[in-house]
């Protein structure tokens, strides 16, 4: 018990916010429909998030690094396309499957190195090159399918987005899940994860260093492309079918989470845990509005809504802040 | 030199229970040169900032042209004819020199269109009024740092200023840069303006100055006529202590650690060559610009030579980036730790570990206890004074973060470490504890650099010194032949020193 | 002005925009030749006449060292909410309909000054966050449903010409009035930019927000100001939008903010702040719009059309970004 109390003690504020956030929902949400809780809903929230979720560790990663990466749903829609091209040019077989999960991987990856290496070579604002670059990638989808959706793909993959696991768990949650475990140890326990952090937080100091920032900016929106890849494929696989223009709220939805989640927009910080909680909040929220009958329009207005409100908190508790270690400064002399 | 513009009495400040400032006299005439010299931290900056109204003294007075004034404002010291120029300048390197010049003061008129004519006009004007030569059409940001420095000093001329206080002009400027600044600091003070340069070197004071005021741990150590200081009772008040001849002598020892033969890189220095030997402690002077930080940096791999030859342990090795530098167990204590050497919003255990993190990767992941381990014992032989590697970096004085680079470097077990500016900003405690330290690692064998304008630094704990003149070698020492006053009259140009090699 | 060597005049960023324009429009021209005639000019003018005031208006935020990415929410949000209650309490006053739209254009762009201003939030996630706001509040009081109907006092608006000239074949093509909206726009932004205080404060607070404040600029209400009248543009912009193309739709000027930032990027403006002129974002604009209106011309099919634009946009921001990079790098005078 005693080590349960001193570990929530030590545990980040932001994460026992958001930790109590997702609890204050789920009971509020109960009390108004209690088939909130019950098995199907729950199992139906764990279908919706792990597309957009998988995103999520890749927007954090970029922003960690000091930038951003705005073309995740378009990097996430090629993936997909290519995967659906080679599985219905090769007849859906189940080889297909293991193949087009590879050519998918690889876009995502090519993708992001390009992105990496405007950012890291060129030094292009990430903004710039990630906007234009989701512009060009979904251009690529358009000219791939040249408008309408490719449908048809095998019952057999659709299983990733929409089967369970031992008739229990859905099989993208388990993705999810994985995905979470690893960048969480690639964060930590590895040394390109540090390395990550130090960069964005000082990317002087971390040349200086001996950091190769390069290596780290390369890496960095290489592996988001690779997650976005990961996104696309359990998504035309929930959907059952590829389009240049799955997702687009998701960019938004994406930025609020990791925001949210506590990474600092200005590089450095962040933690899995704390994206991931943002995640499920944001689900919650997601599913309460269905269950409130809210539609699709009211969602984006209050994603919105939601985005600057939290900044403008964060903004004034830190000028609160700011104001402590101003006095504390000046105690030092200058 | 004339009457009495600026008279400070017994002025005291304090930040919540640490006193800056102990009750400082200071007096400024109108059309002198004074100088407001003392080491880091002795309260310079705060008394500027108190002149200028950015702070209000606890107690004492100030005069104005004779006027006592209480609590001022930044805005009514500048309408006194007060102008500070830091040593950012403040200026917008996306518009014209022109524009750049007349911009305040048409934002203090309250106009609201651009007369560009006029705007030139005003520009070249005051331009001329200092003897400057800037084409008024050319965007700042194509500018060298003296040229953006000119530039506010016309800006702020043009304000009727009474009394200009500059805060470390010769921090990025080169010898010739200096000389033009100081003509132009002549002419202001034809013009009967009163001149305040905030200063820790020597050899520009005795320049420029007319008359000089030190300051100490906040309080007066000194005043009077630049004629009545000699460099020696110059240093004294500067740094509390007496010359002490504890200078560093190591045992003669023939392994050769590092050889640098006719290094050169293009429009920075020009055949460089020495050898480090185990126990060495090389330094390396000169004005900016002379190619002093430039042979570190090059060193290092951050601006890499052009040409000439490097020995490691007698065998020649390539440096074209700072991969290889560390490579080869090099390492670089930066001049700017604030934004070069240090991590300010991270610990101080990733602080140190950051530049050896791959030591601690094993089985697959990073182990943290063993990371924590090497913090904490670099805290306890370093002496840096942090209660544990948790606290974040920028809680600690700037010795203790000095100590936290040189830990950095420390704990990749270097071959070579290059210091540039070891101890600026340090107080010093921290500044023997680093000095000692270096000495027990060259005779330890690992070769030490250090590169600095602290000629006593360099005096008492260098055993051999190269002496940097606009690029080329001008003198190399041995320290058991020069004095520092002897050093600080070659850095000036008063006598030239014979190269021996 | 600025005193250029004759040789940075040549290959400056405009001159290179002129050139590339030049070259396509001869490209063009060689392939369909009816491209070399008044009515390409007019048909062009009246393409990209909206966007030229969006990026107008994107220009200066930009100059001032911020960004804005929901001006498309905040014109469809403008141009929808007047349409519907001119329609819904039967307001057809063509006075009533600019000033309306201006209106809440300026109070959303109030909005962005805040958070931006004040809140010192990134500009670009203030504006994500307010395009998603704007954009959601008027889909929810629309339903995504479009109206059709535009009053007729503001439709007449969209069948006035200011001049008419015989086309190549046979018929006639006109330039509508709406032309003036963004000549008077481009004329007035220079002139204020380049004449006045307040453009030289946009430059400065874009140039070193810091210096800027220790020089007595009041930065805080220099972006209120900003924000509120690029919103209040934005607003007229939407409305006009809906007039030319008879019908007020809540979402389809979404999407259309990456292309209008490529665009004054590409003309000059650089993305840091504190560079960009009027000139260069015409150009910037007219090459985007050349770009998108004629590549079946060109023979690329439809399918390529958002490909070729998006790779037009990386390789032109491309090339600006690197161009101020070599600037800064460049041996100091």
């Amino acid at each position: 018990m005693e080590k349960i109390i001193s570990k929530i003690k030590a545990a980040d504020k932001n994460e026992l916010t958001l930790f109590s956030i997702a609890v204050a929902i789920t009971i509020i949400m109960a009390t108004i429909s209690p088939s909130f809780l019950q098995g199907t809903n729950i199992r139906s929230m764990a279908f919706q998030f792990p597309e957009y979720g998988i995103m999520c560790y890749g927007m954090m990663i970029c922003m960690i690094s000091g930038g951003i990466d705005l073309s995740l749903v378009g990097i996430a829609n090629l993936s997909g396309i290519v995967a659906a091209e080679i599985m219905l040019k090769m007849g859906s077989s189940n080889d297909s499957i293991f193949i087009a999960f590879i050519a998918a991987m690889i876009t995502g990856a090519i993708c992001g190195l390009f992105n990496g290496y405007l950012v890291g070579q060129l030094r292009i604002p990430a903004m710039l090159v990630t906007l234009s670059g989701g512009q060009l990638y979904t251009g690529l989808c358009v000219a791939i399918t040249k408008g309408p959706a490719l449908t048809g793909l095998s019952p057999a993959f659709q299983k990733i987005g929409n089967g369970l696991l031992f008739d229990f768990v859905p099989i993208s949650l388990v993705i999810f899940i994985a995905v979470a475990l690893i960048m969480d140890f690639i964060l930590r326990y590895t040394i390109y994860g540090k390395q990550l952090g130090f960069m964005g937080t000082n990317h002087t100091a971390s040349r200086y260093a001996g950091i190769n920032n390069l290596n780290v900016t390369l890496k960095t929106y290489m592996l988001s492309g690779i997650l976005a890849a990961v996104s696309g494929i359990v998504m035309i696989s929930h959907y059952g079918s590829a389009k240049s223009d799955y997702g687009t709220s998701y960019t938004l939805l994406t930025l609020l989470i990791v925001v949210l989640g506590g990474v600092n927009t200005l590089g450095g910080k962040g933690k899995i845990l704390g994206v991931s909680l943002s995640i499920i909040v944001l689900q919650l929220i997601s599913s309460a509005f269905n269950i409130l009958r809210f539609n699709s329009f009211v969602k984006t207005l209050v994603w919105g809504l939601l985005l600057i409100v939290i900044m403008v908190l964060r903004a004034i508790l830190q000028s609160h802040n700011l104001k402590f270690w101003r006095r504390k400064s000046e105690n030092k002399v200058s | 030199m004339g009457e009495v513009f600026l008279e400070l009495n017994g002025i005291k400040k304090s930040f919540g229970g640490v006193k800056a400032l102990k009750g400082v006299n200071l007096t400024v005439r109108k059309g002198e040169v004074h100088c407001l010299a003392g080491e880091n931290g002795c309260g310079k900056s705060t008394l500027i900032k108190v002149i200028s109204g950015v702070h209000n003294a606890d107690e004492g007075e100030i005069y104005i042209d004779g006027q006592q004034y209480n609590n001022l404002k930044p805005i009514d010291a500048i309408k006194l004819g007060i102008q500070v120029i830091y040593q950012d300048f403040a200026v917008f390197p996306n518009l014209t020199v022109a524009e750049n010049i007349a911009m305040n003061g048409a934002l203090q008129k309250g106009k609201k269109l651009i007369n560009w004519k006029e705007t030139r006009e005003i520009a070249i004007n005051s331009m001329n009024q200092i003897g400057a030569h800037m084409d008024p059409d050319i965007l700042v940001e194509r500018l060298s740092v003296a040229n953006k420095q000119m530039v506010a000093i016309c800006r702020a001329i043009l304000k009727d200023a009474k009394l200009i206080i500059l805060d470390e002009p010769t921090t990025a400027l080169t010898a010739k840069e200096v000389d033009k600044l100081f003509a132009i600091i002549n002419k202001l003070k034809e013009k009967g303006i009163a001149i305040v340069i905030v200063t820790h070197k020597l050899e520009e004071i005795y320049k420029i100055a007319d008359r000089l005021t030190i300051l100490r741990n906040g309080a007066n150590v000194a005043t009077g006529d630049i004629k009545n200081f000699d460099r020696r009772t110059f240093i004294k008040y500067m740094t509390g202590r007496d010359l002490i001849d504890t200078n560093y002598r190591p045992c003669n020892d023939e392994n050769e650690i590092l050889r640098v033969e006719n290094l050169t890189r293009n429009h920075a220095f020009n055949d460089v060559s020495f050898t480090l030997q185990k126990g060495d402690v090389l330094g390396i002077t000169g004005l900016l610009g002379s190619g002093r930080s430039e042979i570190g940096d090059a060193l290092f791999g951050i601006m890499p030579a052009n040409s000439g030859k490097i020995f490691l342990h007698g065998k020649e090795i390539a440096i074209q980036n700072i991969d290889d530098a560390i490579g080869y167990k090099f390492a670089y204590v930066p001049e700017d730790r604030l934004t070069q050497g240090l991590f300010l919003e991270c610990s101080i255990g990733d602080n140190i570990v950051v530049s050896s993190i791959k030591r601690y990767f094993k089985n697959f992941s990073l182990k943290y206890n063993d990371m924590v381990k090497s913090a904490d014992s670099w805290i306890k032989n370093l002496n840096i004074v942090a209660p544990s590697s948790v606290p974040l970096v920028k809680t600690l004085s700037g010795g203790n973060q000095q100590k936290v680079v040189i830990a950095k470097w420390l704990n990749t077990d270097p071959d070579i470490i290059i210091l540039n500016g070891p101890t600026v900003g340090v107080d010093i405690g921290a500044k023997a504890d680093i000095h000692k330290i270096l000495h027990q690692l060259a005779e330890k064998g690992v070769g030490i650099i250090v590169i600095s304008d602290d000629l006593s630094e360099l005096v008492q704990n260098c055993n051999k010194i190269i002496v940097m003149k606009e690029g080329t070698m001008q003198a190399s020492l041995n320290c058991e032949d020069i004095s520092e006053t002897a050093l600080s009259k070659m850095l000036s140009g008063e006598t030239e020193g014979e190269s021996k090699k | 002005m600025k005193k250029i060597s004759a040789k940075e005049n040549f290959t400056s960023n405009e001159m290179i925009v002129v050139y590339i324009i030049i070259a396509l429009s001869f490209a063009i021209g060689s392939i369909n030749s009816s491209f070399f005639s008044v009515g390409t000019i007019f048909d062009t003018s009246r393409a990209m006449l909206i966007m030229l005031i969006f990026a107008l208006c994107e220009m200066v935020v930009i100059i001032s060292g911020g960004i804005d990415v929901s001006f498309p929410a905040i014109a469809s949000f403008s141009l929808y909410l007047t349409i519907s209650l001119m329609n819904k309490y039967h307001i057809n006053n063509v006075v009533f309909a600019f000033a309306f739209a201006g209106i809440i254009g300026l109070v959303w762009g109030l909005l962005n000054g805040l958070l931006i201003g004040k809140y010192k939030i990134p500009a670009l996630i203030a504006t994500l966050g307010t395009s998603s706001l704007v954009n959601g509040a008027i889909l929810v009081y629309s339903n995504g449903k479009e109206i059709s109907n535009i009053p007729s006092a503001v439709d007449v608006l969209s069948q006035k010409y200011l001049f008419s000239v015989a086309s190549s074949t046979g018929g006639k093509t006109s330039m509508t009035v709406f032309i003036i909206l963004p000549i008077v726009l481009c004329i007035l932004i220079h002139w204020v930019l380049r004449h006045t205080m307040l453009g030289r404060k946009i430059y400065a607070i874009g140039g070193d927000t810091n210096a800027a404040r220790i020089a007595g600029i009041n930065v805080k209400r220099t972006q209120y100001f900003i924000y509120a009248a690029t919103g209040f543009l934005i607003g007229i912009a939407g409305v006009s939008n809906s007039i030319l193309m008879r019908n007020a739709n809540p979402s389809n000027l979404m999407g259309s903010e990456m292309i209008v930032i490529a665009a004054v990027v590409i003309g000059g403006t650089r993305i840091t702040g504190g560079h960009g002129s009027v000139i260069g974002t015409i150009l910037g604009v007219l090459l985007l719009t050349i770009v998108s209106n004629n590549l079946i011309m060109i023979g690329i099919p439809s399918s390529l059309q958002t490909f070729t634009v998006g790779l037009i946009m990386v390789i032109g921001t491309s090339i600006t970004s690197l161009k101020a990079k070599k600037i800064a790098l460049s041996p100091k005078i």
